[in-house]
């Protein structure tokens, strides 16, 4: 287990490294001058004196190796520069805004997995019945509606039509709990409706494999209940899939977010992103994606090592 | 056409007249995109303007036409783009392998470590907002998929017999690709597009719904979601028809892809779950049968004339007339090809049948240690969960299979033990060591902590011993436990079983095999089951030196011996299930077939009162 883990960290630095470099790359070997093209607004020439001055603070003179190792440092010492829009250390920004981030990500998950591996399970049992095609459907179309179309429309019946809910905004729980609460409800019900489908659906498929492995029949054959077969017996395997595919997508939702922060005025990273992007603050985008990547690259590992403790013939294939 | 066709004419019809209205936008006698018209904005549906007009009066019908032909352009831009730079690198990686796999599918993999939406996001901040920089993006996104589908089926294609015989032959890398492995991998391929076109709407929405996609005016779904959103309280309308649009196309998309999936690979099933873990009450109601106490001489298992079928119209009997008797401290091998039944009979016995199949005839009377019989084949599966364990119980074939992996064997061996109502934690501690002990596996105090996967294929199938036995079973039924085993180990667990039948002298035990020399050591009486029946019955000895029936004759000679010089395979195979031959089931591959044998079903003799044969020369058979 722990030669395990230390394989599964070293292909995440891997990863990490792999990110960073592909992120330097993408905004260094485009045809063009960076400067330039981060100071052109359409077709209007930018001013060559403001380029060459943004060159300067860029570090764009220097040669391209010394850039990227220059780059890696500054990542290495948590140094992700400073915002160009207002001079900020880009890390404080980031700071604040990624616990609120997580906090709409975490919950829409718990809500999501409350929900979808009961009801994956159950349509699974009734497989091939109506209330097993109901649930199907409701999945599908949960997953067709893109998540902004789902925040307006929840917006337009909570909070406009029967005004239950604010619409949006963001108080923090220190100063007002129970608001705090009340804002997260739609943001996280809005995220947990796509990732309930994804978790039913996939909690479905792999029960129904599950069923038909022999060991379930040996469950039976022992004499076990109803309860504690499906509990220990084909529930319990049958989340190891599940789990992975959660995981992978929470750290697809760590980027995003963008549009339910957006919908919902929630001032998490995501929203942050959007307006660095926005404003083309070249420090500011390198800071979040490289966040987000690391979180990415580290929510997959937190499941693998999470999957290995639950399947307990994993950590065998260690290379 | 086949039903997973027909169910593909919805979707594909509703994403034919979608992409034409679409396509014919500029033939339509819609209104101007752009034309303004300030003093009826927000103004509801009229003749002229059907699905109303938008905050600045524009006609919401022609927006939401022309925005859907750029939300389509754009994704189906993307689709092909990325389709067709991805083919190809998975093709050129798949077919060549080592450096050229580095350079196509490993390098577009690497497009994967990003969220998708980032990566959408980073080249819009490189290149400005617009139609084209989207196209640029999402084909970025979605080639690395399609360069996986397509090294995927390369692999699996390029291994194929006639590609390497076409190699063989000397003919050019790209004319195999092109013309035998493109056309073999094209159908996962077009389950791909269905799938990139739909999650490319939802990318190329969200980002216009940003503002950092399609540019105004140029109309776009996401645009006028963005924009309904400022005008909620006075036209809620503006906002729910292109939603309903967007959604609806995504989901049609969707749709088309599932359905292809199935109509390309009909392999799923679509029933399936799980009958025996629906409450109660659906299937056969009645409790058993009780015929009173017997004396307690009687049998411990007697079935007769049992019928064990699939579906209604028509009904295929997989088993049927089958009897067999157990009694007290007796050892019963069922013997017979595979194909005959003799699981199904078995795991009849616990209730455990496949949900496919059923019971359709005859008992199976079970005498319980109350002395209360009951008859099996009537019960449902809240009684049987009752029997299993104290009652009956069975050891499996395959027990790498039949062990939960991800238990230790311990616990799965407590939770027997606490099933059959043995409570406090040290005394079923206590129990599951000595119960390993006792099946022989070394250092139980220590294994108990073992995985399935952590113990060796003879330990395991002891500790699946374990798990049978684990409640005193009265009845034990052993479904070829050890024909998954080498030789040594057969033995071993051969010994085993012997061991466990002078222990607990009052078990009765049905040994499945199709190993006859397993029979002769292990078994007193024998049942020999072909194609669904049994054919002949009797004690152990006497139906190896005397067979009554040409079928159990032919599988006798078929059994290698040392002394035996020649080894006679019985000619021809077991029929299927659903073309068995009318009269007597053996009859075809018989030597001794008469006319009236393919005619009538033979009934069944008893040469003696311990003996049966169901066959109707069986005085002249040996």
């Amino acid at each position: 287990m722990v030669r395990y883990i230390a394989y599964r960290s070293l292909v995440a630095i891997f990863l990490v490294w792999v990110v960073v470099t592909l992120v330097f790359l993408l905004l260094h070997l485009i045809p063009g001058d960076p400067a330039e093209l981060l100071l052109s607004q359409g077709s209007i020439a930018p001013d060559p004196q403001a380029v060459a001055a943004l060159r300067e603070k860029m570090g764009l003179n220097a040669p391209l190796w010394q850039q990227y190792l220059d780059h890696l440092g500054g990542l290495l010492s948590g140094d992700l520069g400073a915002s160009f829009r207002d001079g900020a250390p880009v890390i404080e920004q980031i700071a604040t805004r990624l616990p609120r981030t997580l906090e709409v990500i975490f919950t829409a998950a718990l809500l999501a997995s409350l929900a979808g591996v009961p009801l994956g399970t159950w349509a699974a049992i009734r497989a091939g019945g109506k209330a097993d095609g109901f649930v199907s459907l409701l999945a599908s179309a949960a997953l067709s509606t893109p998540v902004f179309v789902v925040g307006s429309v929840v917006i337009l019946i909570f909070a406009q039509q029967l005004k239950w809910l604010p619409a949006g905004g963001f108080v923090p729980f220190s100063e007002d709990p129970v608001q705090h609460l009340k804002l997260l409800i739609l943001p996280a019900g809005t995220v947990a409706l796509s990732l309930w489908a994804v978790i039913t659906r996939m909690t479905r498929a792999s029960v129904l494999e599950v069923l038909e492995r022999d060991h379930v029949r040996t469950a039976r054959a022992k004499g076990l209940g109803r309860n504690t077969i499906l509990r220990r017996h084909v529930v319990r395997n049958a989340l190891i899939p599940v789990l992975t595919v959660l995981g992978l997508e929470m750290g697809t939702l760590i980027g995003g977010t963008v549009l339910v922060e957006f919908v919902f005025n929630w001032p998490g990273l995501s929203g942050y992103l959007v307006a660095a992007v926005d404003a083309r603050d070249y420090p500011e985008v390198v800071g979040i994606v490289m966040t987000i990547s690391v979180l990415f690259v580290f929510l997959n590992l937190v499941v693998d090592v999470v999957n290995a403790a639950l399947d307990p013939r994993i950590s065998l294939v260690t290379p | 056409m086949s039903r997973s066709t027909r169910k593909l004419l919805l979707p594909g019809g509703i994403v034919l007249a979608l992409v034409t209205v679409l396509l014919l936008a500029p033939l339509l006698p819609l209104h101007d995109v752009r034309a303004m018209d300030i003093p009826n904005r927000f103004a509801g549906p009229s003749a002229a303007h059907w699905l109303g007009q938008d905050e600045f009066g524009r006609d919401v019908l022609a927006r939401l036409i022309w925005g859907g032909r750029a939300s389509l352009f754009i994704a189906v831009g993307s689709a092909l783009a990325a389709a067709t730079i991805g083919t190809l690198l998975g093709l050129l990686g798949g077919y060549f392998r080592g450096v050229v796999e580095v350079l196509t599918v490993r390098a577009a993999e690497v497009l994967l470590c990003l969220p998708p939406l980032l990566l959408a996001l980073l080249v819009v901040t490189i290149l400005g907002a617009g139609t084209w920089p989207l196209i640029l993006a999402l084909t970025l996104l979605y080639t690395p998929n399609y360069a996986r589908v397509a090294y995927a089926a390369t692999l699996q294609v390029r291994g194929l017999d006639y590609v390497t015989a076409q190699r063989a032959m000397g003919a050019p890398p790209l004319t195999i690709l092109g013309r035998t492995i493109l056309p073999n991998v094209l159908p996962p391929l077009l389950v791909q597009m269905s799938l990139v076109v739909a999650s490319a709407m939802v990318i190329e929405s969200g980002l216009s719904f940003l503002g950092l996609g399609v540019v105004p005016p140029t109309p776009s779904w996401g645009l006028m979601i963005r924009a309904a959103r400022g005008a909620m309280e006075q036209a809620p309308m503006l906002l729910v028809w292109p939603s309903l649009a967007l959604a609806g196309t995504i989901l049609t998309f969707n749709l088309l892809c599932d359905r292809l999936q199935t109509a390309l690979d009909p392999r799923e099933v679509t029933k399936g779950g799980a009958l025996w873990m629906r409450r109660p009450g659906r299937r056969k109601t009645a409790a058993a049968r009780r015929h009173g106490a017997a004396d307690d001489n009687g049998p411990l298992v007697e079935i007769c004339n049992l019928a064990i079928s699939v579906g209604r119209t028509p009904q295929i009997d997989l088993v049927r007339r089958a009897g067999l008797t157990v009694m007290p401290g007796e050892t019963v091998a069922l013997v017979g090809e595979s194909g005959s039944g003799k699981t199904l009979t078995s795991l009849a016995l616990l209730g455990l049948l496949p949900d496919q199949l059923r019971v359709s005839a005859g008992e199976m009377r079970y005498r319980t240690r109350a002395g209360a019989v009951l008859d099996l084949a009537q019960m449902d599966e809240e009684a049987f969960r009752a029997l299993r364990g104290p009652e009956v119980s069975m050891v499996f074939q395959d027990a790498a299979a039949a062990l939960n992996p991800v238990h230790r064997v311990g616990d799965q061996l407590a939770e027997a033990l606490r099933a059959g109502g043995l409570t406090g934690e040290r005394a079923v501690q206590a129990r599951v060591v000595e119960l390993l002990r006792h099946v022989g596996i070394p250092e139980p105090e220590r294994r108990r902590r073992a995985y399935p996967h952590e113990l060796s294929g003879g330990q395991r199938q002891r500790a699946m011993i374990a798990l049978a036995v684990a409640n005193s079973p009265r009845l034990l039924v052993a479904d070829e436990p050890t024909t998954a085993l080498d030789p040594t180990i057969q033995a071993q667990i051969l010994d085993l079983f012997r061991k466990l039948k002078t222990d607990t002298p009052d078990m009765g035990l049905i040994f499945v095999t199709h190993d006859l020399a397993v029979v002769s050591e292990l078994a007193d009486r024998v049942v020999v089951m072909y194609a669904g029946e049994v054919v002949e019955t009797g004690p152990v000895a006497e139906v190896f030196a005397r067979p009554k029936h040409p079928y159990t004759a032919a599988l006798i000679a078929s059994v290698p011996e040392g002394a035996a010089d020649q080894l006679r395979a019985i000619p021809g195979s077991v029929p299927p299930p659903h073309d068995m031959p009318p009269g007597c089931r053996f009859a075809p591959r018989c030597d001794h077939a008469l006319p009236q044998c393919t005619s009538r079903v033979p009934e069944t003799s008893h040469p003696e009162a311990s003996r049966s044969s169901r066959c109707i020369r069986w005085k002249e058979v040996c």
